[in-house]
Formats: structure tokens, C-alpha cells, sequence
């Protein structure tokens, strides 16, 4: 179905060309009707007022829904918010942290260059005019609160990825229309979308936890404190040294401040708590996060069960990997960015492996088995002993000593024993030996889906074995034997083989048998096998 | 607060950066227990910059340090006088809850390994004072991996925007940290571009071998690699390894020696480690065990040599690492070198031996099959003058009876030949199968390479 729909897509409008008949202010009316109970109680409060000036809503949240571009650098400064003092409000005395922090924003340390000062004070004076206006004034942590310029800039990210989920979400509607699914004009989009900006920012991150939230001491103190010492010092130094050393030094700093550049990062930080989620739909395409996820597009457990029983049904019908796989990195993340670690997680990571196992894809196949290792430490359940044997075989691939050496330490006795973890390191010690004989045996009588891994190197082991055949074996062994050693399902594959290395030439015919000359060999074959050894693609993405 | 400052000038006027380095230690000489405890109690918060720059910048006997450099010093032990505080504080933290007390050691720390980056790169420290960076980078590895290994849980926050949870990251979240500074370290070393008497990059090969301590400890080992390309680079402005003090030469060579190791070239890696164990201090016990962990099992591959008793007489764990295999590879004995290598298993894999003392196994087979060879005697001499030449014609038979001997377990045709065509592929064996006739014919000239047969 999903092949399908893909060959449907509509191409949506360019940005900025889309339903937007009404521009800035009269986005609000609209989206109301679809509102949930929840977020209508903050809205009234607001609208009962007569306005006695242009109407802007005071920006209580950190989605636009008004802006649908996504914000320029240049951002226009909004129009001028209410002076704080407006007339019918008593004079305000503010708190001393409401002043320091103000005092704070304008510090040269805290500027940040892609914020502009008059967007800066903006945002100030919006924080303060809401803070007044809802009389939290003397309850918000100050002191605490980011400053305007990290607010601006959490906000272009947030504004920036809900517009991205627009667009998808609307080509998706749009598809839906298509097959009649959906009345178009119903705007689904619009709906999620604001249900997603207002259900979890009703109340600003900082009010909502007002514990520590990760904020400064994580992020924005450390590179904050950092910067504030260099810049006197900085200058101080100029005196002192050359000015070209100067400038080495700064061009120096800019580099080992690679990592101070993690702690700039502009995205928000998450909450410090997992996030919980009110989504309800069941598919979700895979995006990577790129800021703290939003409650109602992350599915609860109860809907990610039931999005896994429609997955292995649509795999079992459509067998379509693109799509499968896409829709089980939506679950992982979900299931990450609500800290779900159970049974149920242990459950996804194993069919997602499963199946990438099944199609070759070893790159998710080893983020899955990265996963379920850690999983299997906390005793979750699952299938342990049939995942760490894939794990062995999958590290033998890779030809990675180093995870195959710590494979070996994570193992018990008792596990060394069990069936299929015996098998991989049975087929561990053949190859180290040589023992092209027992692995070949060990090949054809691979437990579980070990065969799909066994596969991924066991050409590469036959040219092995074939450049020890053929320098060992004078003058030369019949077909039958090569096939038998090497595991090959009849004499037709292991002449098909060695004609894939150009040896038609090593075959003859003796006496009614097939003979493979091995005295003549073994150059073409020691040169394919130092080729295959050569480039073990280690992460095997695909 | 007097006896730091006291030899923090002592040092600084002998130029002796190790003099210097001392004391910024976290640890109090056995001497003076309460060092510490006396230097944090002999300020406070509300004073302590004031009174280190007194100490400092003001106070010109036996001389005066130059403004900007005695300013920064101030920031340093500002640093870590806090450091200082948190240590105290964490060494009597209650046992269930260590963890926050440690982050918190961790992270003042730090923040003195940034004084003395600033330091460095802003305030003109001279580069004799290097050993401070040493001294600040090998605690801030070993607070590290307290807060990581400390007991409750410490802020708890999580982070970062990945699909799947990062179980690795959690556990050594403190260390990676501490791999990163000690990285800004390493590179403030490195880009000093002041001339060669008077560089930075005098410090490289110490701050080298903790980062390497701090990556094997990770198990990121293949990060080494980053580091050795970054010198390799820098190769034309840098010393020669030879200049460095030996105690640095020895890490450094030991380091890279298992680094090869891992990678399975044996060929560098025993250069490295020879290296490392001719310049080892001969009492560095401790140091040389671990250089011949890897240099046995390497030479075993390389050469096929066994190490003698009185190699390792002086290392008991050695011996109980190493003894019984040598015994069952010298006596072909396959059975027992199994037993043996199963034994070991835990402490084989633990220092990561146990993929190459596996192939040892060779080795064991080789030296069985030899037995065969030397027991089937000689030729039926034709001239009695000639020399005698050792019958090379053998069925695979008596071979396959002698693994089956050695290995405890009958083995089919297929399989002896397989270990067989596997001998002679690796040269360890001269000659060829023919399958029809059932036999070996072995080469008249050396069947068995490097053995004397």
C-alpha cells in the first residue's frame, strides 16, 4: 500500500504560497473549532479584554503557528508589544531578579551573533509583559530562566521542524485526499499541528518544571562562565603578545572550542524528565529529532503495540523494507524519548533486527544489536542466547577483533553451551584455524537466522579454503570434493564458483568425473581471496 | 595556604616545572596529611581570590612575576582551592551517595585544567610548566572514572536527540568527558608554535599516553588513531621521539606496540614493544609484565618461539598466564592446549590475548605432525656413503592417527587433510597432499621450516 501512495505524491505548494489567505492575525479564529478541551483554557483568558491595541497575542509558546516560512536570521521584530506600564495598570515594581536578568540578557558574554538586539528585546519585553500579565512575576526563577537569546533561538528550531512536519504531513494528507480518505478542506494538518504546539507549551518549559531543567548547568552556564573569563582577558593579551600569535590563539581556541560548540548548540535542551506521549495515530514516518520532542507526535506504549501487530501484518503481505524499516525507527525513537525499556522494547528491537537481518540491511541490524545488548544486561527477556550468537557472527563479518574479544568476555559458561551460541563460536575458532572442513559442516547447519550472517562472509571463506586447497592439493581433486568441503548444494554451484573466478580453464573431465585442477590454481584463487579480505565494508549500510 | 605558595615559588624560581607541578597535586604527601584540609581551611570564599593574588601578584620575594602570567596562576589555584574543597568533601561523602560528590570533584577539576588552558594560551605560562598539565590530566582521568563508577545517581538529566539510548555513553559519561579535555590539552600542546627549547610540545608524548590510558579504558581504541595521525602531521616541527624523556618513550612504544597488536600486525607491533621493554626502567616490574603480555604472544606468532623460564621467572603471573600453554605447544599435545586455553579464557580475553594465543594451536599441530615426520624415520638407504634422507612419503593416515592421539577425538580423512592442507598453506609445513594415493609427500629439503628437519 505504501508503494503505492508513494507514486501518488502530490508535490506541495513552495513555502510561503500556501494556504495562507488571511496572513498574520486571523490564523487564530480558525484553528479553535479544532482545538481539544485543554488548550481552550488558556485562550479565553486572554481574548476577554477588550483589546485596546493592535491585537498580537502575547507569545506564550514556543511554536509560530503564525509564521509558516521558516524564520529568516533577520527576523522581523514583532510588532511593538503593550509597554508594560499601560495605562489602567498599576506601576510594577519589579523584583531585583527580574532586573538582573534583564541586566544579564545584555551582557556582551550572552549575546550570540545570529541574534540581533532588537529581536532580543522583543523577546525580553514579551517575557515580562506575559510574566506581568499572568502575575508570575515573583514566581518565576529568574535567575533561572534562559535568556531571550536562547529563547529565540529554541523558537527557530521549534518553528523550523514544525513547518517540516507540515509539509510531510501535508503531502500526507493530501495523499489521503487523493484516495478520498480525507476532506482536504478539513485541514488534518492544521490540527495536529496545533494541537502539538499548544498541548505541550500551554505553559512555558521553564514554568512547567521549575526544578533545575537541565538548562544552565548542562549547556548554557558552562560556555556561558567560560566566555565571560576569556573576553577581559582577551583583551589584556593583546598587549602582551604578538599580534599574529594573538591570532593564532584565537583561531586555536576556535578549534579545541569544538567542544565548547556542542554546549552552543541552538537547539533546546529536553526536559529533564521523559517525555510522554499523546500521539494516536499509529504509523509515524521517521524523522531524526533535532530539538526536545513534541508529546502528542510520540505514540504511548498502549498505540506502539498495536502499531507493531499492523507493522508485522503489513510485512507479512507487502514485504516492503523502505517502509518497515522506517516506520521502526519511528517506534525505537518513541520508544528512546520515553525512556520505555521492557519486554515490549526488547520485542521491537528484535523484529527490526530480524528483519534488516533477513534484507542484508547490517547497518540497522547492528544499531538494533547495539541496543538489544544493553537491553539483555537488564534482563528485560527476549531471546538473548539468538541474539548474542548473531552477534558473534555478525562481529566474525566485520572481521573486528577488538567487539569479538568483548563479545567473548560478555559471555557465561552456561551461555557458552547454549546451541546457537556454541555454533558462532564454533564457526569462530574453525575459521581462526583454518578449519575450512567444520566450518563448512558449521555452515550448513546454522540455528536460527544465522545463515543471512553466515552468508555475508562465507564467499569470502571459500576463497579461503580454496587457496589452501590448491596449494595443498597436487595435482588436482575431483569437483565433488570441493563441493562437499566447501558446502556448496551441488557439484553445479561449485563449478559455477570457480567460473566466477575465471577457472573454467581448472576444470576437466577424467574418466566420467569432474576434476578441479588445484596444481594450476592456486595464483587466480590467493589473489581473489587477498581481494576479499581486503575491504570488509564494516558498517554495511546500505 | 603558605607551604603551596612556598614551593609554587621555589619551583618557578629553579624552573623546575615538576617542582611546580607538585603542588597542584590532589594528594597530600605522606608527610603532611592534612595538607589539604590546612590549605583549603586558610581562606574563603569570600576571600580567597584577594588572598592569592597577594600571594601571587603583591608579594615580589624573591621575585615578582610578571602581572598578566601571575594573574593567571591566581586563577589556577583559585581552581584549585575550589577542587580542593569538593575533593575534601567527596572523600566523606556518606558511601550510598558518592556519585554526586565525585561529579562535583570532576567538574571543579576541570575547571582548573581550563585555568591553566587559559593560562597557557592567554596569560604566557612558560612552557617548562607542562608538568602541571600532566599532573591536572592525570587526576582529571582518575576523577573521571570515580564519578562514573560512584555509587547513587548523580543529576540524572538526559540528553541528546538520538534514536536509541546510548548505554555506553551513560556508564562513562565523566571519562568521554575527561577524553575531550584532555584532547584541548593535547591540542595546546601540539599548535605551539613558540621555538623548540621553549614549546608546549614538550609535552605531547605524556598527554599522549593518557589519552591512549583514557581510550583503551573507553574501549574506543580506534580514537588512537586520530591522535597519531594529528603528530604525524605536526612530524616535521616536532622532536624526535628519541629526545622525549624515556619514562614517556616507554608509554608511548607500549601503547602503539598493542595498538598494532589488536590489529593484528604482529610485525609492528613486536618492533614496538622490543622497543619498549630494551628502554623499560629495569625495575618498572609492573611495566615490563605488561610489555611481555603482548611481546610473548607475539613473538610466538611471529617466530614461533616460546618464551624461556628464565624469561619469566622474575613474573609469577606471567607464568601462570603462559606456562601451560608453552607446555602443550611444545609437546604437541592439542588436547591439553585446549584444556589450557579454556582455563584461561577470563584472563585471556580480559587482556585481550586471546584471539592470538589461540593461533598458538598452530603451533601445537605443527610440532605433533613433526613428531610423525621424525618417527617415520629414514629412507632405506640405496647408497650406504650418502647421507641418510628421511622418508617423506607419509599416508595421511598416520598423521590423522596422531591428531586423533593429540586431540582426543577421531577426526574423519576429510578434516586431517583439511589441517593439513591449512599447515601447508601457512608454511609451516613444506610439501603437498596427493588425495589419490592417501599420502603426503613432504619437501626433502626442510619439511618443517625453521625446526632443523
Amino acid at each position: 500500500m505504501y508503494s503505492t501512495m508513494n507514486t501518488s505524491w502530490v508535490v506541495p505548494p513552495p513555502p510561503g504560497t500556501q494556504g495562507q489567505p488571511y496572513g498574520y492575525q486571523s490564523e487564530l479564529p480558525t484553528p479553535i473549532a479544532f482545538h481539544p478541551p485543554t488548550t481552550l483554557r488558556m485562550a479565553p483568558k486572554r481574548r476577554t479584554d477588550p483589546p485596546a491595541y493592535h491585537p498580537v497575542q502575547v507569545r506564550q509558546t514556543f511554536s509560530q503557528p503564525a509564521l509558516h516560512y521558516p524564520p529568516t536570521v533577520q527576523q522581523p521584530p514583532p510588532p511593538p508589544a503593550p509597554p508594560v506600564e499601560a495605562p489602567g495598570k498599576q506601576k510594577i515594581d519589579w523584583p531585583a531578579s527580574v532586573r538582573n536578568y534583564v541586566a544579564r540578557s545584555f551582557e556582551p558574554a550572552n549575546m550570540h551573533p545570529d541574534v540581533s538586539k532588537v529581536a532580543m528585546e522583543a523577546k525580553l519585553k514579551e517575557t515580562i509583559s506575559a510574566a506581568s500579565a499572568s502575575k508570575t512575576l515573583f514566581t518565576i526563577d529568574w535567575d533561572n530562566l534562559p535568556l531571550p537569546k536562547d529563547m529565540i533561538l529554541q523558537e527557530r528550531v521549534q518553528a523550523l521542524r514544525l513547518e517540516q512536519e507540515k509539509w510531510q504531513q501535508q503531502s500526507v494528507d493530501m495523499q489521503m485526499a487523493g484516495n478520498g480518505f480525507v476532506d482536504i478542506t478539513a485541514s488534518k494538518k492544521r490540527k495536529s499541528q496545533e494541537i502539538g504546539g499548544d498541548n505541550e507549551d500551554a505553559l512555558p518549559p521553564w514554568r512547567t518544571t521549575n526544578t533545575r531543567n537541565g538548562f544552565e548547568d548542562r549547556v548554557t552556564f558552562p560556555a556561558e562562565r567560560f566566555d565571560k573569563r576569556q573576553q577581559p582577558f582577551q583583551d589584556d593579551n593583546l598587549k602582551g603578545t604578538s599580534k599574529f600569535q594573538k591570532s593564532l590563539e584565537k583561531r586555536q581556541r576556535r578549534f579545541d572550542g569544538g567542544y565548547k560548540s556542542s554546549y552552543k548548540s541552538p537547539s533546546p535542551e529536553p526536559m529533564s524528565g521523559p517525555v510522554v506521549g499523546t500521539c494516536q495515530t499509529l504509523e509515524k514516518q521517521y524523522f531524526r529529532l533535532t530539538s526536545a520532542p513534541i508529546p502528542s507526535q510520540v505514540r504511548p506504549e498502549s498505540i506502539l503495540r498495536q502499531t507493531l501487530d499492523l507493522l508485522k501484518k503489513k510485512w507479512k503481505k507487502e514485504g516492503n523494507y523502505s517502509y518497515i524499516c522506517d516506520q521502526f525507527k519511528s517506534m525505537r525513537q518513541d520508544l528512546t524519548v520515553q525512556r520505555i525499556k521492557n519486554t515490549f522494547t526488547v520485542t521491537v528491537y528484535e523484529m527490526h533486527a530480524r528483519i534488516a537481518l533477513e534484507k542484508g540491511d547490517l547497518g540497522e541490524y547492528n544499531q538494533c544489536q547495539t541496543q538489544l545488548r544493553a537491553l539483555y544486561a537488564q534482563n528485560l527477556g527476549g531471546n538473548p542466547v539468538e541474539f548474542k550468537a548473531y552477534r558473534i557472527l555478525y562481529f566474525i563479518h566485520t572481521s573486528n577483533r577488538t567487539s569479538l574479544n568483548d563479545v567473548l568476555a560478555d559471555l557465561t559458561t552456561a551461555e557458552k553451551k547454549e546451541k546457537a551460541i556454541k555454533h558462532a563460536l564454533d564457526v569462530r575458532s574453525a575459521i581462526a584455524l583454518g578449519n575450512y572442513h567444520r566450518l563448512f559442516r558449521l555452515y550448513l547447519d546454522t540455528p536460527n537466522m544465522g545463515a543471512y550472517l553466515m552468508d555475508m562472509f562465507v564467499v569470502r571463506e571459500r576463497l579461503a579454503a580454496m587457496s589452501s586447497l590448491c596449494k595443498a592439493f597436487k595435482p588436482d581433486v575431483p569437483l565433488r570434493f570441493v563441493t562437499e568441503e566447501l558446502g556448496f548444494e551441488s557439484d553445479n554451484d561449485a563449478a559455477q564458483f570457480i567460473y566466477d573466478y575465471n577457472g573454467q580453464a581448472l576444470l576437466e573431465e577424467k574418466e566420467g568425473n569432474l576434476r578441479f585442477l588445484t596444481g594450476k590454481a592456486a595464483q587466480l584463487f590467493e589473489v581473489a581471496r587477498n581481494e576479499a579480505f581486503r575491504k570488509v565494508d564494516i558498517k554495511g549500510q546500505i | 595556604m603558605d607551604p603551596i605558595f612556598d614551593d609554587f615559588r621555589k619551583g618557578y624560581a629553579e624552573w623546575d616545572g615538576y617542582k611546580v607541578s607538585q603542588t597542584l597535586t590532589p594528594i597530600p604527601p605522606a608527610s603532611n596529611p592534612q595538607k589539604l584540609y590546612n590549605f583549603f581551611r586558610s581562606t574563603n570564599f569570600a576571600t580567597v581570590q584577594k588572598d592569592f593574588k597577594y600571594q601571587l601578584v603583591y608579594n615580589t620575594t624573591p621575585f615578582k612575576l610578571p602581572a598578566d602570567e601571575a594573574n593567571g596562576w591566581v586563577e589556577v589555584y583559585h581552581a584549585y582551592w575550589k577542587a580542593v574543597g569538593e575533593i575534601l568533601n567527596a572523600e566523606n561523602a556518606p558511601r550510598s551517595s558518592t556519585k554526586g560528590a565525585w561529579i562535583k570533584v570532576y567538574d571543579s577539576w576541570k575547571e582548573l585544567i581550563n585555568a591553566l588552558i587559559r593560562g597557557y594560551s592567554n596569560h604566557g605560562f612558560e612552557a617548562w610548566t607542562v608538568p602541571c598539565l600532566y599532573v591536572a590530566g592525570k587526576f582529571l582521568r582518575i576523577f573521571a572514572i570515580k564519578a562514573d563508577e560512584g555509587t547513587g545517581t548523580g543529576n540524572g538529566a538526559i540528553t541528546s536527540f538520538q534514536d536509541d539510548f546510548n548505554p555506553e555513553a551513560e556508564k562513562n559519561e565523566k571519562l568521554e568527558d575527561a577524553a575531550r579535555q584532555l584532547n584541548r590539552i593535547f591540542q595546546i600542546c601540539l599548535a605551539d608554535r613558540e621555538p623548540l627549547d621553549e614549546s608546549r610540545k614538550w609535552g605531547i608524548y605524556n598527554i599522549i599516553n593518557l589519552l591512549f590510558k583514557t581510550y583503551f579504558k573507553l574501549n574506543s581504541i580506534s580514537l588512537s588513531k586520530n591522535i597519531l595521525k594529528a603528530i604525524q602531521a605536526y612530524r616535521g616541527d616536532m622532536p624526535t621521539l628519541e629526545s622525549f624523556p624515556k619514562a614517556h618513550q616507554v608509554t608511548f612504544k607500549y601503547y602503539i606496540g598493542v595498538i598494532y597488536f589488536l590489529e593484528e600486525n604482529y610485525v609492528e607491533s613486536e618492533k614496538n614493544l622490543t622497543e619498549a621493554w630494551q628502554l623499560c626502567h629495569k625495575d618498572a616490574v609492573r611495566n615490563k609484565e605488561l610489555i611481555l603480555t603482548y611481546l610473548i604472544p607475539c613473538h610466538l606468532l611471529t617466530t614461533h618461539t616460546l618464551p624461556t623460564l628464565a624469561l619469566l621467572s622474575p613474573y609469577p603471573r606471567l607464568q601462570k598466564l603462559f606456562l601451560p600453554l608453552s607446555r602443550c605447544i611444545k609437546k604437541g599435545d592439542l588436547a591439553g592446549f585446549d584444556a589450557a586455553l579454556v582455563a584461561g579464557e577470563d584472563e585471556f580475553v580480559k587482556r585481550r590475548i586471546y584471539l592470538t594465543l589461540e593461533r598458538g594451536r598452530d603451533i601445537a599441530l605443527r610440532n605433533l605432525l613433526r613428531k610423525v615426520f621424525v618417527a617415520g624415520g629414514f629412507e632405506e638407504a640405496k647408497d650406504p656413503a650418502a647421507p641418510a634422507v628421511r622418508r617423506t612419503r607419509i599416508p595421511v593416515a598416520e598423521f590423522g592417527a596422531a591428531i586423533s592421539i593429540g586431540s582426543k577425538e577421531t577426526m574423519d580423512n576429510d578434516e586431517v587433510e583439511c589441517l593439513l592442507a591449512n599447515m601447508i598453506y601457512r608454511n609451516l609445513m613444506k610439501g603437498y597432499i596427493a588425495r589419490e594415493r592417501g599420502i603426503v609427500v613432504l619437501s626433502k629439503g626442510g619439511a618443517f621450516p625453521g625446526t632443523g628437519v
